[in-house]
């Protein structure tokens, strides 16, 4: 339908009604179908015709209305036939519409098609009021607005046809001249064709609501399927970004199931051991752990496995040059939404460098007591020099410097009193370096305190278990409770069972390593004194009497010092000390210490 | 004093000796900077006067061994060493690379002061040979590229003729050039010339007639 036919019958519907024109009446002939003779039917044309417009209506839907056109024409041997439908726009069929258009003719009108006439004053909207076939006699003499629409219709059959019990258009033939008139014969196969129409206009709905419903399906198809594609797009990214980090960050990262089973490695563990994740499977893991810690290791990942509780634990584990390296190796349970272990993650981190800098520690605190403990007179003396040195070089530059001040001239007096000044001071602080060394060896006045035994034996056990660990060997204490309290220099009372025990400990190096043993008690024999005891399970001693005299020793590397710095500490408290190798194996060695007077 | 005359930096950790050391050495009239470890020396903006640089061997952090090590390698004062351990290897270590004393704590202020004498002695001469190649150096940069060319020959004693050939110049264009080389070098000899390129490091063209 052309835009030029809809505005051309635009402008007569507004311009052309004009006021008393004919009667509807005037223009009706409808009885005339009864009356007039009617042809015989041509049932084999009817079935032809009706079998093309059913064939039309399954193939090729979207030329339905012409087809109807057509069949119409041809049943009814007609000059013109075409439909008129309700619409709202003038383009599209719309039953809540105000005006009827022409969406298909056929026959000498063919060239109006797109036209219409208003529903409430026009041959149609008369068909749709009163809800029946009506023949018009040259209906332009009511509807003038016809006029120019030629040749002009001089009968007009027009059959009504419904969708759902609604009207929706009629269905029309027309003859433009008096070569015949319609009768009873039309009258029926319109009817039967009004049924089609119906049919048509329905399918065309149900088209239109397809072909919407699909685009609208469509449309939802295709954000969904950019939205999964988004989706997938930003998982991939995620996934790889993920293993990017895993395997990119510096640390060895695991995965495991909630059996326990390990299912992923990173590189950086494979490339570590120099294994294929294959190698760790089914407990094969264990084979990379240091021997002794395998077992304790597969136990501690088995509770943890059994509890869910967060896996922590120390082990060595192989290199792929067979070097073997501490690791923390930390799992954590990741749970799903009932609660049960989904899975573990975890990794290792490699703490070998503080394991050995903490084993570092350990023998440097104990090679720190040893040195003072056997420190040679040589290196004393080295020491004490350096010390004596630095403020004896200042003092004389100092007396050179003051004396230069004094030659000058004029006399720098100022400056050599300074100089002097300065010489007085180093030459005091030489003086206390020796002074402090006289007191190294002559116990002069300690630094009294109340103290508790047990407790600085306590203290000097803590700085010897690395000592005692790294040697085996066990520490046994049998200490008095509420033992009385002694008064000394907690300093030189550390020293002094520091000496005692790391004498004990090394006593025992010939020993097997399940027989060494050290022990130690403290008791109070009498309201004066408390006594300790220390025994261990070595060789013993020849010389009890002359262990403690300075330069005296039997082992090849000591100096003989360690023993006479104790008993001089002894001395210094008023104690006594002494050894004695008893019946058994091993020496113990004891020292009383005078009790503390309570004051009142 | 002006900011010419010499100045004698001292580095030690010990107070004590610093002081002493400080007014023994102003004593002598001489200016003196005293630092507590090398760091600090390093750190420190000195003046640019003949100088002589008094270490103690025993510094914590950066030893005085290790200072004498990073210094060798710039234009630095030269050092004497003084010490609380007069240890043989240590001292044979410092005189082998370059000090000029190694003296060990106490030691007499005359064998100090002479010590820090020779070092400033040695450092000014030092820096007048710097001073003089510098100004070789930027007399040098005068010559362009064709006289640059033709030096070479002219301190190995060759012809002009000769030298012509060889860079396949014309001959009364070396002359030209030779002139200008004088000029610009200031030399008042060819001899003057001579010991100037070898001072510049400049290698005479071989098979010199």
């Amino acid at each position: 339908m052309s835009g030029s036919a809809k505005s051309r019958n635009e402008v007569r519907l507004a311009s052309s009604i004009p006021k008393g024109s004919a009667t509807l009446e005037s223009i009706l002939c409808t009885d005339e179908l009864q009356r007039r003779p009617s042809r015989p039917p041509d049932h084999a044309k009817e079935n032809a015709a009706i079998v093309a417009l059913a064939s039309a209506l399954a193939e090729s839907r979207h030329t339905i209305l012409e087809t109807l056109a057509d069949t119409i024409l041809q049943v009814t041997d007609a000059d013109s036939s075409g439909l008129s439908l309700l619409t709202a726009d003038g383009a599209t069929p719309d039953p809540k519409g105000e005006r009827f258009y022409w969406p298909a003719i056929r026959g000498i009108w063919k060239e109006h098609v797109g036209g219409g006439t208003p529903r409430n004053f026009g041959p149609c909207g008369d068909v749709l009021d009163r809800d029946c076939t009506l023949l018009f006699r040259h209906f332009e003499r009511r509807y003038p607005y016809l006029l120019p629409v030629s040749p002009a219709a001089v009968e007009c059959l027009l059959v009504p046809f419904y969708v759902g019990g609604k009207a929706v258009g009629t269905i029309w033939a027309m003859m433009h001249s008096d070569r015949r008139g319609f009768d009873a014969e039309d009258h029926r196969l319109m009817n039967t064709l009004g049924r089609f129409a119906s049919l048509a206009y329905q399918t065309l709905a149900t088209i239109d609501d397809l072909k919407s419903e699909i685009n609208a399906r469509e449309k939802a198809e295709r954000s969904l399927r950019e939205l999964t594609d988004g989706l997938e797009m930003q998982v991939r990214t995620r996934t790889e970004e993920l293993s990017l980090i895993i395997e990119t960050i510096p640390g060895l990262v695991w995965c495991a199931a909630p059996d326990g089973e390990l299912n992923y490695l990173n590189q950086r563990i494979l490339n570590y051991t120099g294994t294929s994740p294959a190698e760790w499977a089914h407990d094969g893991w264990t084979r990379f752990l240091h021997p002794d810690d395998a077992e304790p290791a597969a136990h501690a990942w088995s509770r943890a496995v059994a509890t869910g509780q967060p896996h922590d634990i120390q082990c060595r584990i192989r290199r792929s040059d067979g070097v073997y390296r501490w690791f923390r190796v930390l799992g954590q349970s990741a749970r799903d939404s009932a609660g049960g272990v989904a899975r573990w993650y975890g990794f290792l981190i490699d703490i070998d460098d503080r394991k050995n800098m903490e084993e570092a520690l350990r023998s440097s605190q104990a090679q720190l007591s040893r040195a003072i403990q056997t420190a040679t007179v040589g290196e004393f003396a080295a020491a004490i020099a350096h010390e004596i040195n630095q403020p004896l070089t200042a003092v004389i530059a100092n007396g050179q410097a003051c004396l230069r001040w004094l030659a000058a001239e004029p006399p720098g007096i100022a400056k050599a009193q300074e100089a002097a000044e300065r010489i007085v001071r180093d030459g005091k602080e030489a003086g206390q370096v020796v002074q402090r060394t006289r007191a190294l060896f002559k116990h002069a006045a300690i630094d009294r305190i109340e103290l508790d035994l047990n407790g600085v034996i306590g203290e000097v056990l803590h700085l010897l278990n690395g000592e005692t660990a790294r040697r085996g060997v066990t520490v046994e204490t049998d200490l008095a409770e509420n033992l009385a309290h002694v008064a000394g220099d907690r300093l030189q009372l550390q020293q002094l069972i520091f000496n005692l025990l790391l004498n004990a400990i090394e006593a025992m190096d010939p020993v097997p390593h399940g027989l060494r043993k050290l022990f130690i008690c403290s008791k109070q024999p009498s309201p004066e004194n408390v006594l300790v005891e220390m025994r261990d399970c070595g060789t013993g001693i020849k010389d009890p009497d002359r262990i403690f005299e300075a330069f005296f020793t039997t082992k090849e590397n000591g100096m003989g010092m360690g023993l006479a710095i104790c008993r001089s500490i002894i001395d210094a408290h008023r104690g006594q000390l002494w050894a004695a190798s008893g019946e058994g194996p091993g020496t113990t060695f004891s020292f009383t210490l005078p009790i503390q007077a309570r004051s009142s | 004093m002006n900011s010419d005359s010499p100045i004698v930096f001292v580095v030690d950790d010990d107070h004590r000796v610093r002081e002493a050391l400080s007014s023994l050495i102003s004593s002598a009239g001489l200016r003196v900077a005293v630092f507590s470890s090398a760091a600090e020396f390093l750190e420190s903006k000195r003046p640019d006067a003949p100088a002589c640089l008094v270490l103690d061997l025993q510094l914590p952090g950066i030893s005085g061994l290790e200072l004498q090590q990073q210094l060798s390698a710039g234009d630095t004062p030269p050092i004497v060493f003084i010490s609380g351990h007069g240890d043989i290897p240590s001292s044979v270590r410092a005189i082998k690379a370059g000090a000029v004393e190694f003296l060990p704590k106490p030691f007499d202020d005359q064998e100090l002061l002479r010590a820090i004498d020779a070092a400033i002695d040695q450092d000014r001469t030092e820096r007048q040979k710097r001073t003089e190649l510098a100004e070789l150096q930027s007399r040098y940069n005068l010559l362009t590229r064709r006289e640059r060319e033709v030096l070479p020959f002219v301190v190995a004693g060759y012809a002009n003729k000769l030298t012509a050939a060889d860079l396949g110049i014309a001959e009364i264009t070396i002359g030209v050039h030779r002139g200008q080389i004088m000029r610009k070098m200031a030399a008042k000899s060819l001899a003057d010339l001579v010991r100037m390129a070898d001072r510049l490091g400049i290698a005479r063209t071989a098979g010199a007639a």
